[in-house]
């Protein structure tokens, strides 16, 4: 149960920052989005993401467009507004300190001499 | 070879096979249910449901077909995903996060009728679900409105119409505060299946007349009455059913005594209470006593059933039961034909009339008195010897014994034509055919006697030979020259009808409450009340006058004593 809680929190961390940053390349459909998330292997359901670009949606972060299509209703094009740019750089700058903080915490874990901190580690992991 | 079905999703067509459309509809409700406490539920369901389309039309034109199929649907369900997976990621609440899916009664509480704990109609506990209280509160708060003007029956009437009855397992969470969310439900096929065709349902009742629901309402009303009857209403029945019980075995003890009063008594013309007798004493016994048994059985009856009901006994055995009935119908026959016999003797009616010239009263004045002689039969003043025991005395009639006898005496006052006074005696009876009713009108004696202008009346029309009583009565009009003046005693007027004459209205119009009598003059339009105009009041002069008087008086007697009480006190001293 702590596990999955952990990894859940950690996913739910990071997939707001990576849709954000996906949709930072132009406009997006949903399931170029999806494409890839799964490519990255960190979401496997579409269902998951239409809540979370509506949440989006709706504080600020994001626009869409309505677009025709050839097969099927027409289809929502999300990009990025002013203030998602804005919260997508401070992001940036939050991961690129996470990133040193967990490089260095695995960094040392590895290097690491003592025995007494793996097994701490281990025990906590399982 | 399957069934299609051709469904609309936002706006596009398709054609679904039926097994395929019944897991895609369940598959849409749920995503639904998921985030219908979500604000933008709507938005979310549709996006979800355009993507759902447009992988349909993907798949169409992939493999070049026409009809959705089972694993085409399984397909689009696995890319979406299902909702238990959604959880995982999007709940903000971290316990959902965790994966703990059990029912949080932070969900919002919708007013359903409760049908799993009613006692009437589910009201009262459905409310208290709504409150998150003990239904046995909000059944008091009932209770006791109820008694002040049944407001709290029309209230339980008018919710039990209102409030929509918890049907299926989502109004059910809903009325209890549990969050609907798809872990709630099983989900399974067929339990989905009725909620959808609970909610088609509950659809058709919405789009129902008022008349068809307030049929259902009457039909369920009166299955929970049955409910309500056989559960907690069968204590109040039973404290009905002792009350009830009392009050006829009191109505049975009534009959009883009377029975033996009228056998003892009534039929007995010695001594007979009842003065106006109706029936002949030949049949008077069987026809009370057929009256007493014809009331007697069905309140035995109500006796026994009444005991059977509240105990729980047996009822009456078939045989005594029918003989019972016989007799009752045996004694009511008997009742039937003397009661017949007696009203027989009521059937026409005789009148006839005598005309009395009364002598012409001094001064036109008249007094109207009541006859105080007590009236003695020629065989009662034998046996009293009246002429030599009351020689120059009056036995006076003390107006006690014959006080349940009927009136029938009625004056009226009318103005006469011609200028002498006359009396008419209207005699008027019952018989059964006209020449007997004449008899019994003839049968009788009326005594008025004048003495220079006072006319004494007598309270009674007297039956010569006292048998059975034939409704006789007279009717007098007393009609009086214009002018006459009329002196009319209360007592009068409080034994014997008096038309519209009252003589104590009277005397208060003339400021003369004590007095026994009132003065009427007989005028153009009949008789009226004469007020005197001589009235002996003091003016308010003479009242201020006397009181000064009065008041020097006591000054005077006070300084006297203060005087008096000084001079004590210095002898003292």
């Amino acid at each position: 149960m702590i596990i999955e809680n952990t990894q859940t929190q950690m996913r739910k961390g990071i997939l707001e920052y990576c849709i954000l940053s996906i949709i930072a390349k132009g406009e997006t459909y949903a399931s170029d989005i999806i494409a890839e998330l799964k490519k990255a292997q960190l979401l496997v359901v579409e269902g998951t993401l239409y809540p979370l670009l509506t949440r989006l949606k709706n504080n600020g972060l994001l626009t869409y467009n309505w677009v025709e299509s050839t097969s099927g209703p027409p289809r929502k094009y999300y990009v990025l507004a002013d203030e998602g740019r804005i919260v997508l750089e401070q992001l940036d700058q939050t991961w690129r300190e996470l990133e040193f903080a967990v490089q260095t915490a695995i960094g040392n874990r590895k290097k690491g001499d003592k025995p007494g901190d793996a097994t701490n580690n281990e025990t906590s992991a399982s | 070879m399957n069934k299609t079905i051709i469904i609309n999703i936002n706006g596009i067509i398709f054609h679904i096979e039926e097994d395929a459309y019944e897991i895609l509809k369940n598959y849409v409700t749920d995503v639904k249910r998921h985030f219908m406490n979500s604000a933008d539920s709507l938005e979310i369901t549709t996006d979800i449901e355009n993507r759902i389309a447009e992988m349909f039309s993907e798949i169409l034109v992939k493999d070049n077909k026409q009809v959705i199929i089972e694993q085409d649907v399984q397909f689009v369900i696995e890319q979406m995903g299902r909702v238990e997976d959604f959880d995982n990621i999007y709940e903000d609440d971290p316990k959902s996060a965790a994966g703990s899916y059990t029912y949080s009664n932070t969900g919002e509480r919708k007013l359903f009728r409760d049908p799993d704990n009613h006692l009437i109609g589910g009201v009262c506990s459905g409310i208290a679900s709504y409150f998150g209280i003990e239904a046995i509160w909000v059944r008091l708060a009932f209770v006791i409105l109820a008694f002040f003007g049944a407001t709290g029956v029309l209230l339980y009437i008018i919710l039990w119409l209102v409030v929509p009855r918890a049907i299926t397992r989502a109004d059910r969470m809903a009325m209890n505060g549990q969050k609907i969310n798809l872990q709630g439900f099983k989900n399974n096929l067929e339990e989905e299946l009725s909620a959808v065709r609970g909610h088609l349902n509950n659809l058709h009742q919405e789009a129902t007349p008022f008349v068809y629901k307030l049929r259902d309402f009457i039909s369920e009303f009166f299955s929970h009455l049955g409910q309500f009857f056989n559960g907690a209403g069968k204590l109040l029945i039973k404290t009905l059913g002792l009350i009830l019980l009392l009050g006829f075995f009191a109505l049975a003890i009534v009959l009883v005594v009377g029975l033996v009063a009228f056998v003892g008594f009534g039929a007995a013309h010695d001594g007979n209470p009842f003065n106006f007798n109706i029936i002949e004493s030949a049949y008077a016994n069987k026809i009370y006593v057929s009256a007493f048994i014809t009331a007697f059985i069905p309140v035995l009856t109500l006796i026994l059933v009444t005991i059977a009901a509240i105990f729980n006994t047996r009822h009456i055995g078939r045989s005594a039961g029918t003989t019972l009935l016989v007799i009752w119908l045996c004694s009511l026959g008997v009742f039937i034909y003397y009661a017949a016999k007696v009203a027989r003797n009521f059937r026409s009616s005789g009148e006839f009339s005598q005309v009395i010239n009364l002598k012409p009263a001094s001064g036109n004045v008249y007094y109207l008195k009541l006859n105080e002689a007590k009236y003695l039969s020629h065989d009662d003043s034998l046996r009293l010897n009246v002429a030599g025991n009351f020689v120059h005395m009056t036995i006076k009639d003390d107006g006690d014994d014959n006080d349940l006898e009927p009136r029938n005496v009625s004056i009226n006052i009318e103005r006469s034509d011609i200028s002498q006074a006359v009396l008419i005696e209207n005699f008027r009876a019952q018989g059964f055919d006209e020449e007997d009713a004449l008899l019994n009108a003839r049968n009788t004696k009326y005594i008025f006697t004048q003495q220079d202008s006072v006319l004494k009346f007598d309270n009674k029309l007297r039956r010569l030979n006292d048998n059975i009583w034939h409704d006789e009565n007279v009717e007098l009009t007393l009609k009086l020259p214009l002018n006459a003046k009329v002196i009319i005693d209360q007592e009068l007027e409080d034994k014997i009808d008096m038309n519209g004459v009252n003589v104590g209205y009277c005397k208060g119009l003339d400021k003369h409450d004590n007095a026994t009598s009132a003065t009427y003059i007989m005028t153009d339009d009949g008789l009226q009340c004469k007020i005197d105009t001589v009235v002996t009041a003091k003016t308010p002069a003479q009242i201020d006058s006397t009181r000064r008087v009065d008041s020097l008086r006591v000054v005077t007697r006070l300084q006297q004593q203060l005087d008096s009480a000084r001079k004590a006190g210095s002898i003292k001293k």
